[in-house]
């Protein structure tokens, strides 16, 4: 019994949940201790979420005077919200993009038309720095399948980012690899998550670095 | 509960500055004016702390923001940075012990406010990872090569065991029975270095 709720600790851990409590054996404790290092070394939960690091801001000022709260801007709030209103509008022909880029990918041999997604399931948000430089924008869409695109300018040498989505539960599912051509490059594919859990997306450089991050609204 | 910002009271200069002069406090540059700068300037090393030793992303945060409720409240805003830093690392040596009491009823690790006290300091920049990869990597390189493999594919590349057992071309049962006992091998590395 103890080594199934050590499997699962571990498997939760794995995938980015909050593992489920359970009585240990001391004899777990080592294993456990491994478990948690190796998985504090994959990039990018190790950096705080910009909604969280607001989020504790403002309870915290909420706690502390109530009269203040009205005050209060969350630390990070900037969107470059014409830009994304830019990527929207161009969703019907990227939509359209991505499904021929699809069905070319997997090697289908008929084509169909692919409806353009509606605003309600549509999300965007902002790839900024930690310095709050806009560095690109994401659009995910919530349909059958879901689909994300987004386009960056990183001012790197480096050829390729990587983009992971953060799900609302902590969990990261891989979104793909960016291609840069003079620090510039796109990315659209097919998802497989419920969008409408998505909380953000996060680019790393080669090294595993932080290049930028994105919250949905 | 904790010194809130205050609102900056309009006074005409005929108040007299001597007034003035009797309410300015000297700010040390080594010391924190609001519990706005304390929060500023600790909360994302506090959470990677945190993260470094429960491995997940929710519970960091809880345990963050429960570091901050605790010890903001009591919080003397006279003392230095250092004593600040080291003030938030009891807390949080506190409330991470509390953690593994209430979820898995043994300690698993620790936060030991001296030794981790760089932690919180300037040197370690808000976007540093930590010592995580290079703890991870020791841990890694001593291990035979499937070993390392299933353990690199499932913690790093945060690969299910299904992709891990494609890519490895094994049965998922091998898969499993594979990463069990790499993390019985790794933590008993990890034992032998002290991690």
């Amino acid at each position: 019994m103890t080594a199934r709720r050590l499997t699962a600790f571990i498997d939760a851990l794995v995938a980015g949940r909050r593992p489920d409590p359970y009585q240990a054996d001391p004899d777990d404790v080592e294993v456990l201790r491994a478990a948690i290092a190796l998985r504090a070394a994959r990039p990018g939960d190790a950096t705080p979420d910009d909604e969280f690091v607001a989020g504790l801001y403002e309870s915290l000022a909420e706690e502390s005077s109530p009269s203040v709260a009205s005050n209060v801007r969350p630390l990070r709030m900037r969107r470059t919200r014409a830009a994304i209103i830019g990527v929207a509008a161009s969703i019907a022909l990227v939509g359209a993009t991505v499904g021929t880029t699809e069905a070319l990918s997997n090697g289908a041999t008929t084509s169909s038309a692919i409806q353009a997604p509606h605003g309600k399931i549509l999300r965007t948000a902002s790839f900024e720095t930690a310095q709050g430089h806009a560095l690109g924008q994401i659009v995910v869409y919530g349909g059958t399948p879901g689909w994300v695109f987004m386009n960056v300018d990183v001012p790197t040498a480096a050829s390729t980012v990587k983009c992971e989505l953060r799900m609302m539960d902590g969990s990261v599912v891989a979104a793909g690899t960016v291609d840069l051509h003079h620090g510039t490059g796109v990315l659209s594919k097919k998802i497989r998550v419920d969008t409408s859990r998505l909380q953000g997306a996060t680019l790393y450089g080669p090294s595993g670095s932080v290049v930028a991050s994105a919250t949905f609204s | 509960m904790f010194p809130a910002p205050k609102a900056t009271a309009r006074r005409s200069r005929s108040d007299s500055d001597r007034t003035d002069i009797a309410r300015l406090r000297v700010v040390d540059a080594d010391s924190y004016t609001d519990w706005e700068s304390v929060y500023r300037d600790n909360v994302a090393r506090l959470y990677r702390l945190m993260y470094a030793r429960v491995g997940n992303r929710p519970d960091a945060e809880d345990l963050t923001s429960e570091v901050f409720r605790t010890a903001l409240g009591p919080l003397r805003l006279a003392s230095s940075k250092g004593e600040v830093r080291s003030y938030l690392l009891v807390t949080a040596q506190t409330v991470l012990a509390s953690h593994w009491r209430r979820t898995l009823g043994v300690s698993v690790t620790s936060i030991d406010p001296e030794s981790d006290l760089d932690a919180l300091t300037e040197s370690s920049g808000p976007e540093d990872v930590g010592d995580a990869p290079q703890r991870a990597g020791k841990i890694l390189a001593a291990l035979p090569e499937r070993y390392r493999r299933i353990l690199e594919l499932r913690f790093l590349e945060a690969c299910s065991i299904k992709e891990a057992a494609h890519t490895m071309a094994i049965s998922v049962n091998n898969a499993k029975v594979l990463q069990h006992r790499a993390l019985r091998m790794a933590a008993k590395v990890g034992l032998e270095l002290e991690l």
